[in-house]
């Protein structure tokens, strides 16, 4: 970072802490639960909820219990959201982030399990739904969508995993600057993300973990949105660039 | 083509160049995207002046119906036109994202400044305090509120 650099993000404040970037669109009735368990932890989290446009009172909700809110003017859909979340981060300088659903599927208590890797030197580590823990269960046919999803991934990130929709990640600094930059911005972004930074040459890591049903809101499966989302994510994953710069200091 | 067919392409090609220009002149077209339509309007108005040209490319191509080259080239230049105007879709929808990300980040910072300092966070332990209060024009809150600018 250049030394001129006025702005905040040369401060070291928040190098300890650990951001939770929390995307909700119309997640009022999920929210105050989702938020309490958060607070509950005994880890240091900073909560940040990006209100993604909003018609309710999710900005207010999430003010009210604790958590900072950065309200986008208009809803940007999910990869808007959380790109807003990873900018925040990497401007106060964080250097631990954890991706946490509004709806309350994600288990506050697994954190510690997600940021465990990191300490070992992953970049980015993914909670699984299916790798052992928990009792998660899906449909059939989404679930054969996700294993040609999953054979695709493979290829692609040169790595096997289990839950690759799973949108309960931590990350180190570097993915977080990654993301900052450029993240997907469309629906299935996780699928995406997660291929950009196998392919940006990070280490990636998946751990199991135990999620909840949602406790409110909509889940998005219109199967004909997710037949397009499901060609488009191909496409586009196809055209992932494979860009081999890790950042300076880290081993190859 | 018939005379009476390249007076009435000249006639149209005319009309539709002067539109373009009014339209840039009155600022509802910005000047390069003029530029494309004019291309094509140029274009059209080489094959409207020369009579034989269109006849003779023909057949050089080995295209014996005229008209399907008038309509292959003019296909072709405005798939390009279309091709121009969804990379500019594109980057510009890039830049309202940002722009809209921006804005949401900068609108917090903004309520912090305007509440002062330890705000926005009643009632969080765990850390809400910290993360609200810290922009920059804000007192630090515990003694060694270092920044780092080394």
């Amino acid at each position: 970072m250049p030394a001129t650099d006025p702005s905040p993000r040369t401060r070291t404040e928040f190098a300890d802490r650990i951001i939770v970037i929390v995307p909700a669109f119309n997640e009022q009735e999920a929210l105050p639960s989702t938020l309490a368990g958060l607070r509950a932890t005994a880890l240091p989290l900073d909560v940040v909820v990006i209100d993604d446009g909003s018609t309710d009172d999710t900005a207010a909700i999430a003010t009210a219990n604790g958590a900072v809110c950065l309200q986008l003017p208009f809803n940007l859909g999910i990869g808007g959201a959380l790109r807003t979340g990873f900018r925040y981060a990497v401007e106060l300088g964080y250097q631990r982030g954890i991706q946490f659903d509004a709806d309350g599927q994600h288990d506050p208590s697994q954190i510690e399990a997600l940021l465990a890797p990191l300490a070992e030197g992953a970049d980015m580590v993914v909670g699984s739904r299916f790798a052992g823990a928990g009792d998660y269960r899906v449909g059939r046919s989404r679930g054969v969508a996700m294993n040609i999803l999953r054979w695709a991934i493979r290829r692609l990130a040169g790595q096997r995993f289990t839950d690759t929709s799973s949108g309960f990640r931590s990350f180190g600094p570097d993915v977080l600057a990654l993301f900052a930059a450029e993240y997907p911005i469309e629906y299935m972004d996780s699928v995406e993300a997660l291929v950009m930074a196998c392919r940006a040459g990070f280490d990636v890591r998946e751990v199991p973990t135990v999620m909840h049903e949602r406790t409110g809101g909509v889940a998005s499966n219109r199967s004909f949105r997710l037949a397009y989302h499901y060609v488009r994510v191909l496409v586009s994953l196809a055209n992932t660039p494979k860009a081999q710069r890790r950042p300076a200091g880290a081993p190859s | 083509m018939s005379t009476r067919a390249h007076i009435m392409l000249a006639i149209l090609v005319a009309m539709a160049i002067l539109v373009i220009v009014r339209l840039v002149r009155r600022r509802h077209l910005k000047a390069k995207y003029s530029l494309l339509w004019l291309t094509l309007g140029g274009f059209m108005v080489v094959i409207a002046a020369v009579p034989g040209l269109l006849d003779w490319t023909a057949a050089r191509l080995g295209i014996y119906y005229q008209p399907t080259l008038l309509i292959l080239l003019g296909l072709a230049l405005l798939l390009l036109i279309v091709m121009h105007f969804s990379y500019e879709l594109s980057r510009m929808e890039n830049r309202v994202r940002t722009l809209a990300e921006e804005s949401a980040i900068l609108r917090h910072r903004l309520r912090v400044l305007e509440q002062g300092a330890p705000a926005t966070t009643p009632g969080d332990a765990s850390g809400g305090a910290e993360e609200s209060d810290d922009w920059p024009g804000d007192e630090p809150t515990n003694g060694s509120g270092v920044t780092d600018q080394a």
